[in-house]
């Protein structure tokens, strides 16, 4: 561990590498209906395992809500057969479909969570992501209306982290590409501030990468250089970039503050452990301040996912390494102060919170080469509650115990969000 | 391949769990609103971006739709599409007794029927449409008391159908959704729907999907003479 990190330390603070991401009912498209009640289940997309269980990428569904009877039990495991490095996963405009990629494979998965949130059933998949588009490596899934946005971690020819984002119809017609632009060709997450008609996106590293064994990575000084250090404001409507702002270390995950008058994000740079805030200035265009620092930098925590609450004053941060959240006041955005911290696990990747701010999810898992790196290879799904002081655990799902794989990006489902479903006593046509 | 069950319209007769629900153009509530919209319309929030220039950028076909048969405000069926070829319809699904979404996306399009017709040009090739998701209560004859309030300067038709079973197919082929939810009385009461306003070309092309965050008059006639560059 000891070893990792230092090496981590002495390139993370010469470059700028990304890693994990994520999504949580705070941190979801303005275009998407919120779960602002009592979630009842969260749908965990799930790596595979060699070995373990089917060894195969699933769609893992977690009963959350404390009033039923399946509370902090699995509820359905929908097993896609294969492994695809899954990744990340997004909802449709209406909420009626999840999305959900594999980095390794780029095949795209989409799951019916709509008819019945309790079963989500498999009823496509789009298997030719890189052909259609030229980009591997489907990472964020960000729902627009009628449209999924699509962004790309590197493309198919060379397999580095220059890239671009794709659009789909909900139908998974492809409708557009658009390429990152010159002196910002690397890209993660995007995010969009409909107020202001400007999309943020963020940047990574290709698949030559991230799909390494860690160390051996970390052996490569070449390939270390090959990290993003920059976020680009777009004019969304015309999908234009507008601005190359720079943010070393590989900004990952952006997080839009939801006050309409707030016109500001943040991110993390993962390797420089760094918060940034990117801000609208008075003339209309932005700037990217550095707002706060997580842990010891020296140290190399790795950040990884964030989470924003509602009231755009606290922010959650999970770093990988040391397995631990940290809870930073962020209501001066400019200059964030760490209020919090607790251990979560041996390591820790992802961060959910439903939308009152009450409960937090965490998930353990990566990337399949790069968990358990320098620590114990725990997954797990832990939930807790916050009272806005600290966290209170209320259950743990061991996912290896379980014989489920490695689990990574969360959403949450609703009993009777569309209507109730046949089994609550519908349904009389008029 | 389209998403078929999205759109169907339900009736839940199980508590509302989902009074939890928020969003850009999200209606949960019933109310008046259309009347408002009627005598005075919202104003626009003031800009604070500036609109991309018609014609910088594009707007590929994100979806095609087909013909569909509604009822007009004479009771008579009409096409849902009724263009020639070079011209665009705007089409919004409101119900008349909707308390949110529904009267902004119709008092966006009052501002635009005002727009237009500042540029014949313009308003010549563009038709707005108004679709009912109520058949049942609004009904031909609320339809033209709609219109009639409203005044339309330009091509503004308002269309409703003779039946849920006959509007089904229409969503469902836009994508739109819509779920009955009851009121106190276990009847149906709101509508819940995501706002959606779609610009189609002669064609059945959908071009454009304005949702909550988009319905800026500035950003619509932008795509209007970006669609029609003879017009701008």
């Amino acid at each position: 561990m000891a070893t990792v990190q230092r090496a981590l330390s002495l390139v993370a603070l010469a470059l700028g590498v990304a890693f994990a991401a994520a999504a949580d009912e705070t941190c979801q498209s303005p275009y998407l209906p919120k779960l602002v009640g009592q979630e009842d289940f969260v749908y965990v997309w799930t790596l595979g395992v060699d070995g373990l269980g089917d060894g195969s990428d699933k769609l893992v569904t977690v009963g959350v809500n404390p009033a039923r009877g399946d509370y902090g039990k699995i509820v359905d495991s929908l097993s896609v057969g294969g492994r695809n490095e899954a990744h990340h996963a997004g909802f449709t405009d209406d909420r009626r479909y999840l999305w959900a990629g594999g980095l390794d494979t780029s095949v795209i998965f989409v799951f019916d969570v709509g008819s019945d949130p309790a079963q989500p059933k498999l009823v496509r998949t789009i298997e030719d992501f890189p052909e259609k588009t030229g980009w591997i490596g489907p990472h964020t899934f960000y729902p627009i209306p009628g449209r999924m946005l699509i962004t790309g971690l590197s493309n198919a020819s060379d397999k580095s982290g220059h890239t671009g984002y794709a659009e789909y119809n909900n139908d998974g017609t492809l409708v557009r590409t658009v390429r990152m632009p010159p002196g910002a060709e690397y890209g993660y997450d995007l995010r969009i501030n409909a107020h202001l008609n400007r999309m943020l996106s963020s940047s990574f590293t290709g698949h030559t990468n991230y799909m390494r064994k860690l160390p051996e990575l970390l052996g490569d000084a070449e390939a270390m250089k090959k990290f993003g250090n920059s976020m680009v404001v777009w004019d969304f409507h015309a999908r234009r970039p507008l601005q190359t702002l720079s943010v070393p270390g590989a900004p990952l995950e952006i997080r839009w503050a939801l006050g309409p008058e707030h016109e500001y994000a943040f991110t993390s740079a993962a390797l420089t452990s760094k918060l940034w805030g990117v801000f609208r200035k008075s003339d209309g265009t932005f700037e990217a301040v550095e707002v706060g620092t997580i842990g010891d930098p020296a140290k190399t925590p790795l950040p990884v996912d964030i989470s924003l609450s509602r009231d755009d004053k606290t922010l959650f941060v999970d770093t990988f390494f040391d397995g631990s959240v940290r809870v930073f006041d962020v209501s001066n955005p400019r200059s964030a102060k760490q209020i919090y911290e607790h251990k979560i696990g041996s390591q820790v990747n992802m961060v959910s919170q439903s939308w009152d701010g009450k409960r937090l999810y965490f998930t353990s898992s990566l990337l399949a080469n790069w968990d358990g790196t320098g620590h114990p290879d725990e997954q797990f799904l832990k939930a807790f509650t916050w009272d806005g002081a600290k966290l209170t655990p209320t259950f743990a799902i061991d996912f290896t115990a379980e014989k489920l794989g490695r689990p990574h990006h969360m959403h949450f489902g609703q009993l009777g969000f569309w209507g109730a479903p046949a089994r609550a006593g519908e349904v009389a046509e008029r | 391949m389209k998403h078929r069950s999205r759109a169907r319209t339900r009736r839940a007769l199980g508590p509302c769990a989902c009074a939890a629900l928020l969003a850009f153009g999200w209606t949960p509530v019933r109310a008046d609103a259309h009347d408002r919209v009627t005598h005075a319309p919202p104003a626009e929030a003031p800009p604070r971006f500036e609109a991309p220039a018609a014609g910088s950028y594009e707007l590929p076909a994100i979806d095609r739709v087909g013909q569909h048969q509604l009822l007009g405000t004479r009771g008579v069926a009409e096409p849902l599409i009724a263009l020639k070829d070079g011209e665009l319809a705007l089409i919004s699904f409101v119900y008349l007794q909707c308390g949110e979404a529904c009267p902004l996306s119709t008092a966006m399009l009052r501002r635009l029927d005002g727009e237009l017709a500042k540029d014949p040009a313009l308003a010549r090739r563009v038709e707005l449409v108004t679709v009912s998701f109520d058949p049942q209560r609004d009904t031909p004859t609320q339809m033209r008391a709609l219109r009639e309030k409203l005044e339309p300067k330009g091509r503004w038709r308002f269309l409703t159908a003779a039946n849920e079973a006959a509007l089904r197919p229409v969503l469902a082929d836009f994508g739109q959704d819509a779920v009955w939810i009851p009121g106190e009385d276990n009847a149906p009461d709101s509508l819940r729907h995501v706002l959606k306003v779609f610009v189609v070309d002669a064609n059945g092309a959908v071009r454009q999907i304005y949702s909550t965050g988009f319905l800026d008059t500035r950003l619509v006639l932008a795509d209007l003479r970006t669609l029609l560059p003879s017009a701008r």
